[in-house]
């Protein structure tokens, strides 16, 4: 396989969980939320995938339970920052912390247990297009999903009238509520739908990416999504763009390096955070206007 | 004191204790689940921490750094600038005192290459905070989101060290920096397990507590996070004071770094600052940002991380699964709905500073 086709092939396997996340995240930022617990909501969406998928053998189930899982710790978040008045900053690390120690103390029972996990599907037809079939037609059905997943949010977000409502939540809370709408209503279902799309980047990083469950698993992907969501100006598609750009650059030293070419991973794992905080620093202040209003008002809270 | 104020503490406090209680139990409640009986884990975790001198050193041990980091999220939080970035500022201190260390290492005394890999480490926690603020007040790009993403561009920097340039040649498994040489290691409080870094963290939650209390800085500080146009107004350097704030903060967590490293580790190796930026900004928000309170939120989330190990060898289960209670214990301090009805002055949010978007 040449350079650049491996690259984009890795780019599409290892985006595909930090996809989901960030789409989940957008549509919660959207509503004027932000959770930084986006790592903790993988990570119980990724063991409760994979404990699922090993008890029933069926994986589809397993990727319920890792979306139920990641709702149900992103509802924490929702009712400490929505129904407490907590800082979200704030909760969404003590989210992320819940996560990390719910996962470790149920996950190792798991550890090392194998599973009837996704496999691979090739699409017929698609799949024998050059370069294109081995990019995008050769993945397991969560990638496929994910295909689907960005431009669904996008025209949820800006085409249906619940998207309308939703970013209005997140803009100009009083003119929803002026309309009959219950904006607090609208916030709990997008933390909590954002926190089941985590859930699914989670469960897809376990079922169908690693095939296996350990302590830690998502390893910062979470937080990238975060950090996506900011550097596609809260929108979709862009978020899509960003997750696979990151996964290419996750791509591209092993592909180097089978082929001699020493590059250490780390100066490159570097690269999405500095061009991120780059493209922030050139288009900033354009940026900065798309930032839903309610969210400005969080990062301008002092705790 | 007047008789509803004395009933308005105590009620406070109740409502504290049950927040504390209810965690245990729900905690106990998870532990159980995993057939183990949380009244003997508590017992071995109480046993192992409190009452064990040794422990007891390493509560302290672990507090240093969080004491410092926490500190940094408090003092650029009282001109209401939100810093993210203790992780990575953390990380930068002890990447500086370490890369001191090896470009110096025997050419000093002991106690003047400490002082020097103090000064090294809080000076580029200092700048990696200041990048941020920098931004913000010349780009107005948001701080909470700037130390975030730098966060990420430490620990790489972090690791191509240790994988390439400073990787110990004779080192064996996880790959990490040569060891700091003995006599460059903080050295320990008497007879104690406890390194000078405690000492550090302590001398410097004192001496914030008086600036911020005592000085025209102090003042200024939070005349700014309070209403940065009517400082601004009132002819004070908003821009200036911003900037001293988050790099006073930055060279804090600095100096946590090279307290952790020169303290603890004396080695730079993958995931040795334990998430310590994240609890420190818990800390500090758990205490309102108080330094006072800040060392004390420190000290506790410091023990109850300990407590983990104790869950670990006595109890058998993963030592990870202490961030349960601590989380659980985080929940029900905030959740505890005294916010809602009264916040506090900190907790109200200050006015945009600057017209500064996200």
């Amino acid at each position: 396989m040449i350079l650049p086709v491996e690259v984009a092939v890795g780019a599409v396997r290892g985006g595909t969980s930090i996809l989901y996340a960030a789409l989940g995240e957008t549509v919660s930022e959207r509503a004027g939320v932000i959770n930084l617990g986006t790592e903790g909501c993988m990570l119980v969406g990724a063991l409760a995938g994979y404990g699922v998928t090993a008890q029933t053998g069926n994986p589809w189930i397993g990727v319920l339970a890792g979306a139920a899982a990641g709702a149900l710790l992103a509802g924490v978040h929702a009712v400490l920052v929505l129904s407490r008045g907590a800082n979200q900053l704030a909760t969404g690390l003590v989210v992320l912390f819940l996560g990390l120690g719910l996962t470790s103390l149920f996950g190792a029972a798991y550890v090392g247990r194998s599973i009837h996990a996704f496999k691979p599907v090739a699409i017929p037809g698609l799949s024998s297009i050059p370069a294109l079939g081995d990019i995008f037609f050769k993945h397991d059905p969560l990638t496929y999903l994910s295909y689907l997943a960005g431009p669904a949010v996008w025209w949820l977000l800006y085409r249906s009238r619940p998207g309308l409502i939703l970013r209005a939540a997140g803009e100009r809370q009083e003119v929803l509520a002026a309309y009959g709408h219950s904006p607090l209503r609208v916030r709990y279902l997008a933390v909590i739908g954002g926190g089941a799309l985590a859930g699914i980047g989670g469960a897809q990083l376990s079922t169908a990416y690693a095939n296996s469950w350990f302590e830690n698993m998502t390893q910062g992907r979470g937080f990238i999504a975060v950090a996506l969501v900011i550097f596609a100006a809260w929108h979709p598609l862009r978020a899509v763009g960003g997750a696979y750009l990151f996964g290419a650059a996750l791509a591209l030293s092993p592909a180097l390096q089978a082929r001699g070419f020493g590059l250490n991973q780390f100066a490159l794992d570097a690269i999405p955070y500095v061009v991120t905080i780059l493209v922030l620093v050139v288009l900033g202040r354009r940026r900065a206007h798309a930032a839903p209003e309610g969210l400005k008002k969080v990062f301008e809270m002092a705790t | 004191m007047t008789r509803p104020d004395s009933a308005r503490l105590a009620r406070g406090a109740a409502r504290l204790a049950l927040a504390y209680a209810a965690a245990l139990v729900l905690f106990g409640a998870f532990i159980l689940t995993k057939g183990a009986n949380p009244i003997e884990v508590y017992s071995a975790m109480w046993r192992s921490t409190v009452t064990n001198g040794t422990s007891v050193g390493q509560v302290l041990v672990k507090a240093a750094p969080l004491i410092l980091a926490g500190l940094a999220v408090a003092v650029p939080a009282r001109a209401g600038l939100v810093n993210v970035g203790g992780e990575g500022q953390i990380i930068i201190g002890a990447v500086a005192a370490a890369g001191t260390a090896l470009a110096l290492d025997g050419k000093l005394p002991g106690a003047v290459m400490i002082l020097v890999m103090a000064l090294a480490a809080a000076v580029a926690g200092g700048i990696w905070a200041g990048i941020a603020a920098v931004l913000r007040l010349t780009v107005r790009i948001n701080e909470a989101i700037t130390t975030l993403l730098l966060n990420y561009v430490a620990i790489d920097l972090l690791l191509y060290l240790i994988y390439q340039p400073w990787k110990d040649k004779h080192g064996s498994g996880q790959p990490a920096t040569r060891s700091l040489a003995e006599g460059a290691r903080l050295p320990l409080i008497g007879t104690s397990k406890v390194h000078d870094g405690f000492l550090i963290a302590v001398v410097a939650t004192v001496v914030i507590f008086a600036l911020l209390r005592w000085t025209s800085w102090g003042f200024r500080l939070r005349v700014v996070g309070g209403n940065a146009e009517a400082a601004r107004r009132a002819g004070l350097p908003v821009p200036g004071l911003l900037l001293s704030a988050m790099v006073v903060g930055g060279a804090l967590a600095g100096l946590g770094g090279m307290v952790h490293f020169a303290g603890a580790e004396f080695k730079l190796r993958p995931g040795m600052t334990l998430n310590f930026g994240y609890i420190a900004f818990l800390a500090a928000w758990l205490a309102r940002h108080d330094p006072l309170k800040v060392a004390g939120a420190a000290v506790l989330l410091a023990l109850i991380a300990i407590g983990g190990d104790s869950l670990q060898v006595d109890s058998g289960l993963p030592a990870a699964a202490v961030n349960v209670l601590m989380g659980l214990v985080l929940v029900a301090v905030m959740g505890r709905g005294q916010f809602r009805r009264k916040p506090p002055v900190a907790a109200v949010a200050p006015v945009a500073v600057a017209g500064v978007a996200a």
